[in-house]
């Protein structure tokens, strides 16, 4: 098995959320996950609304921490270690995120942006960091790269902030990145593009890649293999291409059915859809936390959880039907 | 969308509150400029709050200025100072310094006295003699006073120096000598028969200044006089240092006096300074503190917020007023802990806007951003949420300024100002306690609070001006 | 006669950088029980578009001018309160953009449904509820949800209610803008189907408008791609879809990422156009792969490919070109 980058270890994320005036009851945003990520992957995490992607991803990155698991990279516990402590980690493991208006200082120019993680980690002289600005930016494609040094993130438009943030995550020319929905907000005609990008990037500098997306289909092109989340839990995980080809899960189909295609002929049926919403991570079902909208539910899925299990080489499923 | 300097400043610009502000505050600034430039700054102790300063000053004189306004013209105050003679005369060894003060009299009333003051005479040989002479403005000559300086001690030394820790003062008013004087002149010049005692009761500076015309009655006579006051010296190192003369009026200067005889305008002058100084130290020290405290607690949370936000709350529910009166009453009247009782009140409100601005800002992505690349809190504090709440803040600091202005205006008039300093709100106090409102003395209450309100005014446009400026950021952050 | 005949709409507005010109001379037809998929990257002007049909219009205007026929009848040229009376919400009625976010807070959702009744049809009370009642129930939420307030539904419910809003004077004609992009899929889903079975049982007549052409495809009859403040491209869906003949088109569904096939999705370099100093000759060219001389100089007119399909694009002038 190749090495393990990043592992998280039966992670489970707790918010205390206050109810009326001296009550709180725990949000069980993420309830038990664990996943790896080798050298080199990406990992799509797909699922709706509220299942818990972004604070695994925040987790992963050990902006928060867990109420209970463990998070390893390179093998080392960094799950309570201090902030103090975990400079190194922050140097090699960087983050794109989901808001390019939001998610860059609009007092800095895109020049002190990018030199500030430099002159953080104390990254060369003055002269040497210009250097990999201007190669950051050469590799997110904002040419010509004297144009682009001094300008304010408001004189930029969505697609070049976005790439900024990707230039900002490149810079210290990090092992694992986790981009959270990092083209959620750019139009949809140039999302691939910024997705082509950080796929070339990736695979060139032989990036761990977490890719969170509630869009399936991007998650297939872009990502070596899926994770499915409903709940706070994975219910399936296996490459791209086999997960979306042979689904098991019957969330994951539901999943899948509800995307449309441009295709004429849609508009002439009803498509089957999940009945109902997700239900509240305050309080999930008992069993399968699927089971009150799962339409193959039988006896045992109202009674334990089921376990995510490997049904086939690198394909796991949590449901009882496998 | 962040706007950059310039936008701001013109955006600033384009408002009119935001011109007439800035008018009004560089007129503070330049009054302030000049009074710290001339002024000692012991001022306070020295002269504002010194009586005998200002024995020779009319008490509670209305300004010059009314005389335009009345139809009875009352008399001018003068105080002259010469340091230097207008005139040298030498016969032998004789040496005589001529102080020569021309007077345009035009009043209605005689004045109300008069007298005149020696500072510091050195001699060598002869002690030196000083005389008085008046020339009328009907050409009429007085000798009206004349004295010799006192003479050696037994076993003194020469240079024999005398009058230079406390001046010598001679009244003419009341002066016996004078009244004799006056008495032979009335019968050479009028055939006018006074007594001494009689030319004393009626005042000696009426007479010197009026002409008889029926019994004892007297007409003001109006023009040019020269009053010369002569100093004799005997040996040519021997020196005068400064010779003045009051002639008593009832009106006096710009804006009047108060009860102790004080320049209003001089103590109104210094306000400025100190009104500034009070306004944007304070504010500034508040602000820094409150918008520090408010970044810090907010960002960092936990036990530090917890802490900070009690401690605000408590200030916060304390009456301020009240508190403030007994604080300054147990402290004591000083400056700098006036200065530092507003600060500790007026932190709290700025730090709790400034920490639910951060706690709005912390959640931001960029934050988020800042720590995955390894800045330390610190870092983040200072590069990337001051920088959003600055506008803000620069605004409260500009709008805090009138709040301190007039709070100290208000203490002081409470009585509990730093006394050795003259501020408009304690010179608006001293007028109420000594009454002065009650007995029409508007021009030592009205000006004091028309430069609290003008000066408060000033902050409050500038302000105004900056809130377009200020505020598409916040509306941005909330 | 079609339903709804719109012919050389323009829809401009004033603004600090220039003339904004969001709806630029469009025209096309709508008939009675069809649905219209109007598709287009962000800011082109769909939104302007349907407020023009609405004639719900902020107060920036600079020019609004053409015609709207409404079963013959031209709204552009009737006065605000002809078309409160006779048009708005009783022939033609609109889901706004987000609308769903927008619900008054403090309100009780079926209240929010009846309010129209009692104050523009002068319905009394007991009416109104029942007619409200009804039209929850034709879009498929429960009774009970009458008196909730919006905070305690979920999106999807939110946005069902705000459907049942729109229909709640039987109007003929609804514009739906991106009913669903706040949605997650599932219930993006449900919500087409809910959309769907209303178009058939009620008969009604949609423009539905989306960036997402795959979604619009869940839906149209025909679909108008729009692009920079003009319909580049309309069509039956089958033609639209399947054969495109417009580059954007083409491009615009080539990004479109494909879960079923192998085939990676495609972007369109550069960035859309700026509406106040839009490209000249067509607006596409700066974009276009196929770029000519002419495109660069001269606007294509809309050149007919068959009936009922036409495209603005110099590539189908023939002698023009
Ligand atoms: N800091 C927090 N405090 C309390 N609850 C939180 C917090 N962060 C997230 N949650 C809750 O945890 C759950 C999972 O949230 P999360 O943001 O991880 O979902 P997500 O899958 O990223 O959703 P989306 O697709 O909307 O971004 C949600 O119910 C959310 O309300
Ligand atoms: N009232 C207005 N005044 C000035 N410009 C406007 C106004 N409303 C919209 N615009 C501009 O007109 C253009 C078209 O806007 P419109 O909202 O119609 O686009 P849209 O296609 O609906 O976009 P989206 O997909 O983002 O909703 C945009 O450039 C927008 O900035
Ligand atoms: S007209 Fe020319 S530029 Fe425009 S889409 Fe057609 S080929 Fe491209
Ligand atoms: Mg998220
Ligand atoms: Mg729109």
């Amino acid at each position: 098995m190749d090495r393990e980058l990043i592992k998280l270890e039966d992670i489970k994320m707790y918010f205390q959320s206050r109810v009326g005036l001296f009550k709180t009851i725990p949000i069980k945003a993420v309830d038990g996950v664990s996943v790896s990520i080798v050298k080199g992957e990406a990992l799509g995490i797909v699922g709706e609304s509220g299942c818990g992607k972004t604070t695994l991803a925040r987790i992963s990155l050990r902006l928060l921490k867990p109420t209970s698991g463990r998070i390893f990279f390179e093998g080392k516990d960094i799950t309570d270690v201090d902030e103090k402590e975990l400079k190194w980690f922050r140097r090699r493991a960087q983050a794109v995120f989901q808001d390019p208006y939001s998610s860059i200082n609009p007092f800095m120019t895109v020049r002190e942006i990018l030199e500030e993680p430099l002159i953080l980690h104390k990254v060369g002289d003055r002269t040497e960091r210009l250097e990999l600005i201007s190669k950051a930016l050469a590799d997110v494609k904002l040419t010509p790269i004297e144009e682009f040094l001094g300008k304010y993130p408001h004189m930029l438009s969505g697609g070049q902030r976005q790439r900024v943030g990707i230039a900002r995550a490149l810079i210290l020319k990090p092992d694992y990145i986790a981009a959270d929905e990092p083209v959620s907000m750019i139009d949809a005609s140039s999302r691939a593009e910024i997705l082509y990008l950080l796929k070339e990037l990736q695979e060139k500098y032989g990036i761990a890649f977490l890719y969170i997306t509630h869009d399936i289909a991007t998650a297939k092109h872009f990502s070596n293999r899926i994770a499915v989340m409903y709940l706070g839990k994975i219910v399936e995980i296996g490459g791209s291409r086999e997960l979306v080809n042979d689904t098991l899960h019957p969330y994951s189909h539901a999943l899948i059915e509800a995307v449309p295609e441009p295709d004429p002929s849609n508009r002439l049926r009803e498509r089957r859809v999940l009945v109902g919403e997700p239900p509240s991570p305050a309080n999930p079902p008992r069993g399968c936390r699927f089971h009150p909208r799962c339409p193959y539910r039988f006896e045992p899925c109202d009674k334990d959880e089921p376990e995510l299990k490997e049904v086939k080489k690198g394909h796991s499923v949590a449901c009882y039907l496998y | 969308m962040a706007m950059n300097l310039r936008e701001s400043l013109k955006e600033f610009w384009r408002l009119n509150v935001s011109k007439v502000g800035l008018i009004f505050l560089s007129m503070l600034i330049l009054a302030s400029i000049y009074v710290v430039a001339s002024y000692p700054l012991d001022f306070g102790v020295r002269y504002w709050n010194n009586p005998s300063y200002w024995a020779d000053y009319p008490k509670s004189a209305p300004p010059a200025w009314v005389n335009l306004i009345s139809s009875e013209k009352a008399p001018e105050h003068y105080v002259l100072t010469y340091t230097k003679p207008s005139n040298i005369t030498l016969t032998g060894t004789e040496r005589k310094l001529s102080y020569i003060f021309e007077i345009d009299f035009q009043a209605d009333r005689p004045p109300s006295f008069i007298s005149f003051t020696i500072l510091d005479i050195t001699y060598h040989e002869r002690p030196s003699t000083v005389k008085l002479s008046v020339l009328r403005p009907d050409m009429k000559n007085i000798e009206v006073y004349s004295f010799i300086v006192s003479g050696p001690y037994l076993g003194e030394e020469p240079p024999y120096r005398r009058y230079y820790d406390q001046p010598k003062r001679i009244s003419i008013t009341g002066d016996m000598l004078t009244a004799t004087a006056l008495s032979r002149f009335l019968y050479r010049e009028y055939n006018v028969t006074l007594r001494p005692s009689e030319v004393n009761s009626i005042g000696q500076h009426k007479i010197l200044f009026s002409i008889p015309v029926r019994d004892r009655e007297f007409k003001v006579l109006k023009g040019q006089y020269i009053f010369t006051i002569d100093v004799y010296t005997y040996n040519p190192n021997d020196e005068v240092g400064e010779v003045t003369l009051v002639i008593g009026g009832e009106v006096y200067g710009v804006m009047g006096t108060d009860s102790l005889g004080r320049d209003l305008f001089i103590g109104l002058l210094f306000g400025f300074p100190v009104a500034l100084f009070i306004g944007i130290v304070t504010s500034t020290i508040t602000t820094l503190l409150g918008a520090g405290l408010g970044i810090v607690g907010g960002y960092l949370g936990g036990r530090v917020d917890e802490v900070i936000q009690r401690i605000a709350d408590f200030i916060n529910n304390i009456p301020l007023l009240p508190f403030l009166i007994f604080l300054a009453f147990i402290l004591g009247q000083n400056i700098w802990i006036l200065v530092f009782l507003l600060v500790v009140f007026g932190w709290p409100t700025l730090t709790i806007i400034v920490r639910s601005m951060v706690l709005q800002l912390k959640s931001g992505q960029f934050i988020e951003a800042a720590i995955s690349i390894g800045a330390p809190r610190w870092w983040i504090m200072f590069k990337h949420i001051f920088p959003q709440v600055a506008p803000f803040i620069f605004a409260q600091l500009i709008f805090f300024t009138p709040t301190f202005i007039l709070l100290e205006a208000a203490l002081s008039f409470l009585g509990l100002g730093d006394p050795t300093l003259p501020t408009w709100g304690q010179i608006l106090e001293y007028g109420f306690r000594s009454g002065g409102i009650y007995v029409g003395l508007w021009w030592w209450i009205i000006p004091p609070g028309i430069l609290i309100i003008w000066t408060a005014i000033t902050f409050v446009l500038i302000a105004l001006g900056m809130e377009p400026v200020v505020n598409p950021r916040l509306r941005k952050i909330k | 006669m079609a339903l709804l005949e719109i012919v050389g709409l323009k829809l401009f507005y004033k603004s600090l950088r220039g003339i904004v010109r969001a709806v630029d001379n469009i025209s096309f037809q709508l008939d009675y029980g069809e649905a219209l998929g109007i598709v287009g990257e962000s800011g082109c002007g769909k939104t302007s578009l349907a407020n023009a049909i609405m004639k719900t219009l902020p107060s920036n205007i600079d020019k609004y001018e053409g015609k709207i026929l409404i079963e013959g009848v031209n709204i552009v040229e009737l006065t605000e309160e002809e078309v409160r009376r006779k048009i708005r919400w009783k022939m033609i009625s609109m889901v706004f953009q987000g609308a769903m976010n927008v619900l008054n807070p403090v309100i009780r959702v079926g209240l929010q449904i009846a309010e129209p009744l009692i104050i523009h049809a002068g319905m009394n009370k007991d009416e109104a509820y029942s007619i409200a009642r009804e039209k929850m129930k034709l879009v498929g939420l429960h009774e009970e949800l009458f008196n909730r307030y919006p905070h305690e539904l979920s999106g999807g419910m939110k946005q069902r209610i705000v459907i049942a809003m729109a229909l709640v004077m039987n109007p003929k004609i609804i514009i739906l803008d991106e009913p669903t992009s706040a949605l997650d899929v599932s219930i993006q889903a449900q919500i087409m189907n809910l959309l769907k079975r209303l178009k058939k049982e009620l008969n009604l007549s949609m423009i539905f408008i989306t960036h997402d052409i795959a979604l619009a495809s869940d839906i149209s009859d025909r679909i108008a791609v729009m692009y920079a403040g003009q319909i580049v491209e309309i069509g039956l869906a089958e033609q639209i879809l399947l054969s495109p003949k417009h580059p954007y088109t083409q491009k615009l569904l080539k990004a479109t990422p494909r879960l079923r096939g192998e085939e990676k999705p495609d972007f369109i370099p550069g960035t859309p156009p700026d509406l106040v100093n839009p490209p000249s000759g067509c607006r596409f060219h700066p974009r276009c792969p196929y770029v000519m001389e002419i495109c660069r100089e001269r606007e294509p007119l809309d050149f007919e490919l068959e009936r009922n399909w036409r495209t603005k694009c110099w590539l189908y002038g023939g002698e023009h070109g």
